[in-house]
């Protein structure tokens, strides 16, 4: 018998809600050991179609969560599911597409050879693996280098092989771990917006990276990941709700600034505020009273806005701030 | 039909890259050193009985209980060890084809390679020593196989067992083989190759084959020594297969 998932940190994420069962990846109060080691600590969620970032600093998690969900880990304590599989057996592999962080293949093949290899291990007919293999090189931009050797085969190239494998045999789950490490940024463009045309088609994509740059541009929801344990789950905007009382900066574009300047100053979540040539950078210790306090400040004084916008609000900066929250 | 065809994949590529593999260049050097030896000591003699001792003890004490059991590690341990060690064994776990399914197809196509090599160059060195060779290779023959068998999946219980398993195999072959396998009492009943040369001391006798020094070496019959050897064999394949079916792999990514 299922039990109920738990409310948490990471519980279901936003982009799911209207997911089938069938098409989620579910985490169920999970944990893993290695040894007297804790990997991952009593983790629970639901990927649904769309694209999932999965964030944290090295040690945090990640690996080990996307191990768990590829059937490579079995968890210690808990459920990993995948549809109605759980993510150990054998069934469950027919609906998932995994890219790991490594760099290894069969050298001695051609990139064409490598990911037909693996259509083949799926057990399709020579024809239809040969089929999905030239899509699959075609969808990852390697179909004109489709033939050369993997060993003389850039880490870029490597990369987008190891994605179409992973794609070849068209899962509806795709575990892509660091999929953009060594891309060049046009390569990254490209990749990204495979993702983000696969998600389109209603795959369940999980992305894990380090590099919160990647993760902002491509993913609707993100997991963040921090000594084991989700510290945020949702959307970008989502997890940055969860912030407020975070210091923020606020760069303001207005006329006459220096009035607006004088009346902020008064304000009791202001903690600074300086003029500058482009504009007035305000400090805020509570970013959500203190748009709402611009907004009345810009009726009652008739002061004209030309821009407002947060300088640190990438998704390094919520990284930051959440993960010195579980420190 | 699917999952078929996916095993003969498998199988096919595992044969193919371990043909082409450094272990291929390792095993073929101390073969070719075999049959440089049978060339230029037993080429064109005609049968005796010392001959057909002297040939037998070649057999016996070089090939049976050294080449032989370095075939099967250098392939039955890279089948999967390679695998391992590369870290390319993940692509395979990931596919949809039951563990246990992939430990036989890396099996299936382990064993007739070695099998291949081992009654390839028996034949051969049987070939090249004339009218002696004629009257071993078929005594000789089912010892042989019945070792080789032992061995591939003993070495395959070693690769999934342990993650350098080529050298673990390869002092286990080396050093305890040799050691316990040459002790006397019965500490050497531990070693594959003393049920094997049960076999070929006892086939052997009626033409006047006998251990060196019998004190030291008390041949089992055919019956028991064959028994033991498939014990083990198929005891070395179910607990392989047990291994890697539950085993997590957490050096693989």
């Amino acid at each position: 018998m299922q039990r109920p998932l738990p409310s948490n940190p990471g519980a279901d994420l936003p982009a799911h809600h209207a997911a089938a069962e069938s098409l989620l990846l579910v985490f169920d109060r999970v944990t893993k050991f290695y040894g007297p080691v804790i990997g991952v600590n009593n983790i629970s969620c639901r990927i649904g179609p769309g694209i999932t970032g999965l964030l944290g600093a090295n040690g945090a998690g990640k690996s080990t969560l996307i191990k768990l969900a590829s059937g490579q880990l079995r968890p210690t304590q808990g459920s990993v599911r995948i549809g109605q599989h759980t993510a150990w057996s054998t069934a469950a592999k027919h609906h998932l597409g995994y890219s790991p962080d490594i760099n290894s293949f069969y050298e001695e093949m051609t990139g064409w050879d490598f990911v037909y290899t693996m259509a083949r291990l799926h057990g399709f007919s020579r024809a239809v693996a040969r089929e999905r293999t030239g899509y699959a090189m075609e969808e990852v931009g390697m179909a004109d280098r489709a033939r050369r050797r993997l060993a003389g085969c850039s880490h870029g190239m490597r990369q987008r092989i190891k994605l179409a494998q992973a794609l070849v045999h068209d899962p509806w789950l795709l575990l892509l771990d660091e999929p953009l490490t060594g891309i060049d940024p046009g390569g990254r463009r490209e990749i990204n917006e495979l993702l983000i045309r696969l998600a389109a088609q209603g795959k369940t994509i999980l992305v894990s990276s380090h590099i919160l740059v990647e993760i902002e541009q491509l993913a609707s929801s993100i997991l963040m990941m921090s000594r084991g344990r989700i510290i945020a789950a949702g959307t970008l905007t989502e997890v940055r709700a969860l912030m407020k009382y975070r210091p923020t900066v606020v760069e303001i574009v207005a006329e006459p600034a220096r009035r607006l300047a004088g009346l902020l100053a008064e304000f009791p979540d202001v903690q600074g505020v300086e003029i500058r040539s482009s504009g007035l950078v305000v400090r805020t210790r509570n970013p959500g009273e203190f748009f709402a306090h611009v907004g009345e400040l810009v009726c009652t004084h008739g002061i004209s806005v030309v821009r407002m916008q947060t300088l640190d609000s990438g998704a390094d900066a919520v990284f930051d701030y959440l993960q010195q929250g579980q420190l | 039909m699917r999952l078929a065809r996916a095993w003969f994949t498998l199988t096919a590529l595992t044969f193919r890259r371990l043909v082409w593999s450094a272990s291929t260049m390792m095993v073929m050097l101390p073969l070719l050193g075999c049959l440089l030896f049978v060339l230029r000591r037993h080429r064109g003699y005609e049968f005796s009985p010392r001959e057909f001792h002297q040939f037998s003890e070649f057999m016996i004490l070089v090939f049976a209980s050294f080449i032989v059991p370095v075939c099967a590690l250098a392939f039955g341990t890279a089948s999967v060890g390679g695998d391992r060690e590369d870290r390319t064994l993940v692509f395979l776990l990931v596919r949809p084809i039951p563990r246990a399914l992939i430990l036989l197809a890396k099996f299936s196509a382990t064993l007739p390679l070695v099998l291949g090599l081992v009654v390839g160059s028996y034949w051969l060195y049987c070939r090249v020593a004339g009218e002696v060779g004629a009257v071993a290779f078929p005594l000789y023959l089912p010892a042989l196989v019945y070792m080789t068998l032992a061995y591939v999946c003993l070495f395959h219980l070693f690769a999934v067992s342990f993650r350098h398993s080529t050298i673990l195999a390869l002092v286990y072959a080396l050093f305890m083989e040799v050691l316990l396998g040459s002790l006397p009492g019965i500490a050497k009943r531990v070693a594959v190759n003393y049920y094997g040369r049960s076999i070929m001391y006892d086939v052997g006798k009626d033409q006047g084959l006998k251990p060196l020094d019998p004190r030291w070496f008390e041949p089992l019959s055919v019956e028991t020594a064959t028994w033991a050897l498939i014990g083990i064999a198929v005891g070395g394949l179910v607990l392989a297969l047990v291994v890697f079916t539950r085993r997590e792999y957490r050096d693989l990514t």
